[in-house]
């Protein structure tokens, strides 16, 4: 059976001269079938917001000293650490299969005058960015080059 | 009167998009060697050793990646958290909520920038 929904979630600014249903909950919400991973990915919103504030830290202690950068790197080495940036990378690809998967959709018939490339072509080029930019990243930050 | 997160929508939006987007592309090899290779002893800790460390950030590129690296996944982060808790809650805290989290990407993004400068 369907929940009641926030009265107003789909409230217009101004009220409408007819009385409407009040909306509801689609049955399934919040991890039931499809929504399982629309909430997912809503939620990976919490990991983004705590891995940007992560690296602003580690950025603001290498600009603050070599005795504060060696922390932040000895700080990452506790399983805390180890066990968040393991769950950081599981919901980063999840991320990016999902959003790469929306994007052929979400593009025009037309581009001016020309169609754009076929679906699987804009997928494979954002899996070929994607795949280039983590390996060329990885190298530089392994100290492959640039030593 | 129009609401100023109304205004500023396409603002958000833009900054969300790329949060996933470059956001994603970004992240993805930090967290593999700074996040868990570095720290598991898959790759030498020296590596990102001070000078190298000082050496990669302060060059322009670095500092552009870092700041991206930085902003972006804020404003992914404050913008999808906004739109769970309005899933799970209502909007009736979203005038309260909303513009606290913005204020987080903001004041994060501004503080990127001073960090990045620092380097």
């Amino acid at each position: 059976m369907s929940r009641n929904a926030h009265p107003q979630a789909m409230a217009p600014a101004k009220p409408g001269a007819t009385r409407t249903a009040p909306p509801q909950l689609p049955d399934r919400f919040p991890f039931g079938g499809r929504y399982l991973a629309y909430t997912l990915f809503d939620l990976t919103g919490v990991l983004y917001l705590l891995l940007g504030l992560l690296v602003l830290g580690a950025v603001w202690s290498l600009g603050s000293g070599e005795s504060a950068w060696n922390a932040v790197l000895e700080r990452y080495r506790s399983p805390f650490y180890v066990g968040f940036h393991a769950i950081a990378l599981v919901g980063v690809i999840f991320v990016g299969i999902r959003f790469f998967g929306f994007f052929p959709k979400s593009q025009p018939p037309r581009i001016g005058s020309v169609n754009p490339p076929p679906k699987s072509v804009i997928l494979a080029m954002l899996y070929a960015l994607w795949l280039g930019i983590t390996v060329c990243l990885s190298i530089v930050l392994a100290g492959g080059v640039f030593r | 009167m129009k609401h100023p997160l109304l205004k500023l929508e396409p603002l958000i939006w833009l900054l969300f998009g790329q949060g996933i987007l470059l956001g994603t592309v970004l992240l993805t090899p930090w967290v593999l060697v700074v996040g868990l290779a570095i720290p598991l002893g898959i790759v030498p800790a020296d590596a990102l050793s001070y000078e190298r460390a000082i050496a990669l950030g302060s060059h322009i590129v670095g500092r552009v990646i870092l700041l991206g690296l930085i902003a972006l996944p804020l404003w992914k982060g404050a913008h999808h958290v906004r739109h769970t808790l309005i899933d799970f809650g209502g909007a009736e805290r979203d005038a309260l909520v909303a513009p606290l989290l913005y204020l987080i990407a903001t004041v994060g993004s501004v503080l990127a920038l001073v960090a990045v400068a620092r380097i």
